[in-house]
């Protein structure tokens, strides 16, 4: 990239990490496009929750992210993207790894090596770290991981979600800005994927790096978020404040899976119950406001 | 899946799973050549019994077993060969020497076979990976190696969901003669196939995530390092190689029925 295209980016950002402007993208051979006219801005240390039916074309802005899409799936990509103040059109996967780390849904395909240390290592070997740095950054991502007891074991021998985990750690030990999660939770039972969530919730909090979180399961993710993307046949349908796009009509028939408690706090305002305080997200918030309104006056 | 059990690593610890690699590959290349260099029995017998320390050391003793039972039937089949050979060439007699000498040819293949058996039941596939890299085979080969190892037990499972699947659809796996059993399976295959295809891309589209191919100058996590262990069993290959030409070259060998 050249020192003038730099600048220019440098003075649109505004702290946007994440900025695309009417993307749209077409799968080679494909009759239609994936993604739509998607324009997003994500800002620096933000937890992003994207959510919609399947097929909407949430995978794919995933891909986008870090540049698989176009260079690895080919296909007609228009529009601008920015990720990371690099532009992804320019810049080959490889690159793009430094600043992006993507997991995917399913944990068995994304480990090749034989013990957990060594593939969480495989992105460092890559880019050809040291050995000694490379030993303090893997420890250092199987710590926060709480994987690095099992730093010898081999994938096969470990759970689903101890599988996740390792793959978070293995983008982790790359120290990205911004790690993206596409569906990690969809081969996992309810407890290993809350457990993921706090591991993902913790990252974000502690060490400031920006999540993009798809997601279905709303009841166990919205609680996290303050900037919600509801996406349905490859648009962005609703972006912003989840307590606002959880609580309309229109996000519900698109298929999304409102959590209870904000379903619960809906029918009980149709009722005439009025509660105090925000529209709930998850069951422990609408815990309160019931219970403040269930105390004798 | 019993198949591949075989292929299914458990991780041990001994001093033999901790030699390097390429040093216990030279020490079973070194055996393989002084099996070739002899004919007679006695020292045969003595390279055979020279791997039984390492065995027991490896404490890999049933799965060695297990191998040497493998290798009977064509052990069996190279004795009555070589019998048979003799005893119609020699005029229909069967002579206590080439009984003699045929035994010491199926020695001779039970000493490759137990000594490779060895070799692959204390290296691990990552030790085995590593060493290729180290030798400077490309990164491609090794990686695909260690890979391949890697997806066994997952694709062996995989095979087995989608035979019960296709059984609970009705598939008769094992019915009809030999040729109609091989071709059962294809409604087994072809899933196996298309799903083994579609993983291989979601595997490539995580390794590019993860920086394949960024610099040519690749670094490793591992290294391997000659120790203690690893020149004392240098320093016995070479004493067995020196000691076994020197025989074979200026010591007279006497084959049992000349003893008796």
């Amino acid at each position: 990239m050249s020192k003038l295209s730099r600048l220019r980016l440098a003075g649109t950002k505004n702290m946007a990490i994440i900025e695309t402007k009417n993307l749209t993208y077409t799968y080679p051979g494909a009759t239609k496009p994936s993604i739509i006219d998607v324009s997003i801005k994500v800002e620096k240390g933000e937890f992003v929750l994207i959510t919609g039916p399947s097929g909407c074309g949430k995978t794919t802005l995933c891909r986008c992210f870090n540049g698989l899409v176009p260079h690895f799936y080919q296909g007609e990509l228009k529009g601008e993207i920015s990720v990371a103040g690099v532009n992804t059109l320019e810049h080959h996967t490889y690159e793009m790894a430094k600043h992006v780390g993507l997991v995917f849904q399913n944990p068995e395909n994304q480990l090749f090596a034989l013990s957990i240390e060594k593939d969480v290592a495989f992105g460092l070997e890559n880019v050809g770290v040291s050995r000694e740095e490379m030993r303090k950054k893997v420890d250092w991502a199987l710590n926060l991981t709480g994987i690095y007891d099992l730093r010898e074991r081999s994938p096969h021998e470990i759970s689903g979600g101890q599988q996740q985990r390792v793959a978070i750690a293995a983008v982790l030990a790359m120290e990205p800005e911004i790690i993206v999660l596409d569906e990690p939770t969809s081969f996992l039972d309810p407890l290993s994927a809350e457990k993921i969530f706090e591991v993902i919730y913790a990252l974000n909090k502690k060490q400031g790096i920006t999540v993009i979180l798809v997601e279905h399961r709303l009841d166990l993710t919205a609680k996290y978020t303050n900037h919600l993307i509801v996406m349905d046949e490859g648009k962005v349908r609703f972006e912003g404040n989840p307590r606002e796009i959880l609580s309309t009509e229109e996000t519900r028939l698109i298929g999304v899976g409102i959590p209870k408690a904000t379903l619960l706090y809906q029918m009980l305002k149709k009722d005439g119950l009025n509660l105090n305080g925000n529209i709930p997200l998850s069951s422990e918030e609408l815990a309160d406001q019931l219970l403040e309104a269930l105390k004798p006056k | 899946m019993s198949v591949f059990d075989g292929l299914r690593f458990r991780k041990v610890y001994s001093p033999i799973h901790n030699l390097d690699p390429r040093i216990k590959f030279v020490y079973v290349i070194s055996i393989f050549v002084v099996a070739i260099l002899f004919y007679q029995i006695i020292p045969l017998l003595f390279l055979f019994f020279l791997q039984i320390p390492f065995v027991l050391l490896a404490r890999v003793q049933r799965q060695w077993l297990r191998s040497l039972r493998g290798a009977s039937f064509l052990a069996g089949f190279i004795f009555i060969v070589n019998v048979a050979t003799t005893y119609f060439t020699s005029g229909y007699t069967l002579l206590a020497p080439n009984v003699e000498n045929a035994a010491a040819m199926t020695l001779r293949f039970v000493v490759l076979v137990e000594s490779f058996s060895v070799f692959f039941l204390t290296t691990s596939p990552d030790h085995l990976g590593l060493a290729l890299e180290e030798s400077r085979v490309p990164y491609e080969f090794a990686f695909a190696f260690t890979t391949a190892v890697r997806f066994v037990p997952v694709l062996a499972e995989e095979a087995q969901t989608i035979m019960d699947a296709q059984k609970a659809r009705g598939l008769e796996l094992e019915k009809g003669g030999l040729l109609k059993r091989i071709r059962n399976y294809v409604p087994v295959l072809i899933p196996l196939i298309v799903s083994a295809i579609r993983r291989s891309l979601e595997l490539a589209e995580a390794m590019e995530s993860r920086a394949w191919g960024a610099t040519k100058k690749r670094t490793n996590l591992y290294l391997l390092k000659l120790r203690r262990g690893d020149y004392a069993l240098l320093a016995i290959t070479v004493g067995i190689l020196v000691v076994a030409i020197y025989v074979r070259l200026f010591v007279p060998i006497p084959t049992i029925t000349q003893l008796l």
